[in-house]
């Protein structure tokens, strides 16, 4: 039973990891905090909805198309909205993120209503034995997919002249200026690359628990508290919170309460903000 | 300053035109039909919100975004006062207003330690809270049916005989206005006394606030707790004025609804959460064309409000009125 519980939490947590990476890189590397993150998500869920219920798409095609135009969606917000902004004081790139997060919401829901869909993959319903645990098909694809999303991703950062270029404007953006990293494309290309993630990962939950234009704000919610609980601009702090939070939300709501299964996010969310604001691998 | 004259007539024509205004307000119940009157009464209440929310927003800087659950506890309070407690309207009013004040400082005292988008996350964590609170309390709150048949405000029996009562949209007219135009006043005398000065001390720069001798908590969580509590006061009348509260009138969409109207209308005025909360509530209702629209409308306002008019329309109104006094004085 305890270990069934965290095979599920760990599916729960891969998942807003991959959420989690996408919101934190963007903080890192830009100072932004992207509210429309979650949005972002949800289009990627609708994406892969609509190319594999309309169009009988394979699912992995429909995830790898939903990634890269989520990605594509993350270029053209921070071209038209983010980057006007650059100059100014940072708490403007939050508000107007409320207000991007309030436009496609409201879009999503003007076009394809509030009724939740489902994606009724086959492999959502066969399960696979893996020593004590049953775990279907696709939750297992979940955590593989996410878990090698993460690599790759820890690879880039590491070794390609963009994840280089990140990197610098990361540690000192001044330094990573003078030394001819061009701001614009470094924007451009870490918006690609936390929308794609937030796409994955919407697809990824989409393909297991239902797609509709409400379903960004709390996975966005939840990314947030574990942002905040690994430290805002941490990669590995987005990883561990991730996982520490799905676990959280498993055990919490299996032996305490599943009406304030939510509850308890923010609760880690408010103790972390005010013991520990910088949180557990933040540097600020 | 070179003559008294023409200074004179001109703040003769100002009063002139805010009597008519005045008129016009006072008179205002018996110009409209009723369901036109019913939108302007839930503007009145937006007002008030958004007004509060203004206060913090634009004189100390720091955005709420749980805001709508202090309105839903006024609004709960409320009900468990007079429905429960069997209390007056009346009596209920501030002490649902005190309910959530006393809610407003608990959570300040967490939140207010953080600033900016730190603040903003960790009022919208709590307003989650809150808001999961109404929905799974079912004892306290009704759960998410919410309640119903929430009394109008009870009738005020005059010492020489006739009532006040205020069952009719006309009554509650002139409460919830003369509720707003006491708002107004309390944050107009706030904001230009010294405590006023401080918060835009703070607003500005942090540490010079606190390196000229300003107490930075103490002038923070003063400002909270007048923004709860006029947040109460707003939550106690859309209590008894639609008779019906349910949770889904407390959500984190309506908190960022006051931080729009309040972007849109101005920062850092009094008139512009006024202008913001009339325009947002009235505006998608009198043109039925975008009434479906209206939210995508909001988050689009709100972006180009933020990237092309920081000062809202308020800036737009002042800048337009300095173009036209330089081209005059020319």
């Amino acid at each position: 039973m305890l270990i069934q519980q965290l095979a599920n939490g760990i599916v729960l947590g891969s998942t807003y990891g991959l959420m989690a990476i996408g919101l934190t890189i963007l903080f890192g590397i830009l100072n932004i905090i992207n509210l429309a993150h979650g949005e972002i998500y949800m289009l990627g869920a609708f994406v892969a909805y609509f190319l594999v219920v309309l169009w009988g798409v394979n699912f992995f095609f429909a995830l790898v198309v939903a990634t890269l135009a989520m990605g594509l969606v993350g270029v053209v917000a921070e071209r038209l909205v983010f980057r006007p902004l650059r100059d100014k004081d940072e708490i403007n790139y939050f508000i107007v993120s409320v207000g991007l997060l309030t436009f496609l919401e409201n879009l999503g829901l003007l076009f394809w209503g509030p009724e939740p869909r489902s994606m009724a993959l086959p492999q959502a319903s066969q399960t696979i034995r893996i020593g004590e645990v049953i775990i279907t098909v696709q939750r297992l694809y979940t955590v593989l997919i996410a878990v090698g999303v993460i690599i790759g991703l820890h690879f880039f950062i590491k070794h390609s002249r963009m994840g280089k270029a990140m990197r610098a404007m990361e540690q000192d953006r001044e330094a990573a200026l003078t030394v001819g990293v061009e701001i614009d494309e470094v924007s451009s290309f870490t918006f690609f690359l936390g929308s794609a993630l937030a796409g994955t990962a919407g697809a990824l939950m989409g393909s297991l628990f239902i797609v509709n234009p409400v379903m960004g704000f709390g996975p966005l919610l939840k990314a947030f508290v574990i942002v905040i609980f690994g430290g805002l601009g941490s990669v590995l702090g987005a990883i561990v919170g991730g996982l520490i939070l799905g676990m959280t939300e498993v055990l919490a709501s299996s032996y305490i309460s599943s009406a304030y299964q939510d509850a308890f996010a923010f609760l880690i969310l408010i103790l972390v903000l005010s013991f520990k604001p910088t949180g557990l691998f933040g540097k600020r | 300053m070179e003559s008294g004259e023409p200074h004179m007539s001109l703040s003769a024509r100002k009063f002139c035109i805010g009597c008519g205004f005045g008129v016009l307000l006072i008179a205002l119940p018996f110009l409209v039909k009723d369901y036109p009157l019913h939108l302007i009464n839930i503007s009145g209440i937006w007002i008030i919100l958004a007004l509060s929310v203004g206060l913090l927003q634009g004189y100390v800087g720091e955005i709420s975004m749980g805001h709508a659950a202090f309105y839903g506890i006024g609004a709960y309070a409320s009900v468990l006062l007079t429905m429960k407690g069997g209390l007056s309207f009346w009596f209920s009013l501030p002490l649902s207003a005190l309910v959530t004040t006393f809610f407003g400082f608990l959570i300040g005292l967490v939140s207010l330690r953080l600033r900016g988008p730190y603040f903003a996350i960790c009022t919208l964590g709590f307003g989650e809270i809150i808001r999961l609170l109404f929905v799974n309390w079912r004892e306290m709150s009704g759960g998410p049916d919410g309640v119903t048949g929430i009394p109008a405000p009870h009738p005020i029996y005059l010492p020489f005989g006739g009532t006040l009562a205020f069952g009719s949209k006309r009554a509650n007219y002139y409460l919830i206005y003369g509720l707003v135009a006491l708002t107004i006043g309390v944050m107009y005398r706030i904001i230009h006394s010294r405590t006023g000065k401080a918060f835009m001390a703070l607003r500005e720069d942090h540490t010079y606030a606190e390196s000229i001798g300003i107490n930075v908590m103490r002038y923070k969580r003063l400002a909270f707790t007048v923004s709860t509590f006029f947040a109460g006061i707003g939550g106690c009348l859309y209590a008894h004025y639609e008779h019906f509260i349910s949770p889904y009138s407390f959500t984190t969409g309506q908190s960022f609804d006051l931080v729009i109207m309040v972007i849109v209308g101005g920062m850092g005025t009094l008139i512009g959460p006024v202008i913001g909360a009339i325009l947002l509530t009235l505006v998608p209702e009198l043109l039925h064309a975008i009434k479906d629209y209206r939210m995508v409308i909001y988050g689009m306002m709100l972006m180009l409000v933020i990237i092309y008019l920081p000062h809202g329309l308020v800036g737009v109104w002042q800048a337009m009125r300095n173009s036209f006094s330089k081209s005059s004085r020319v």
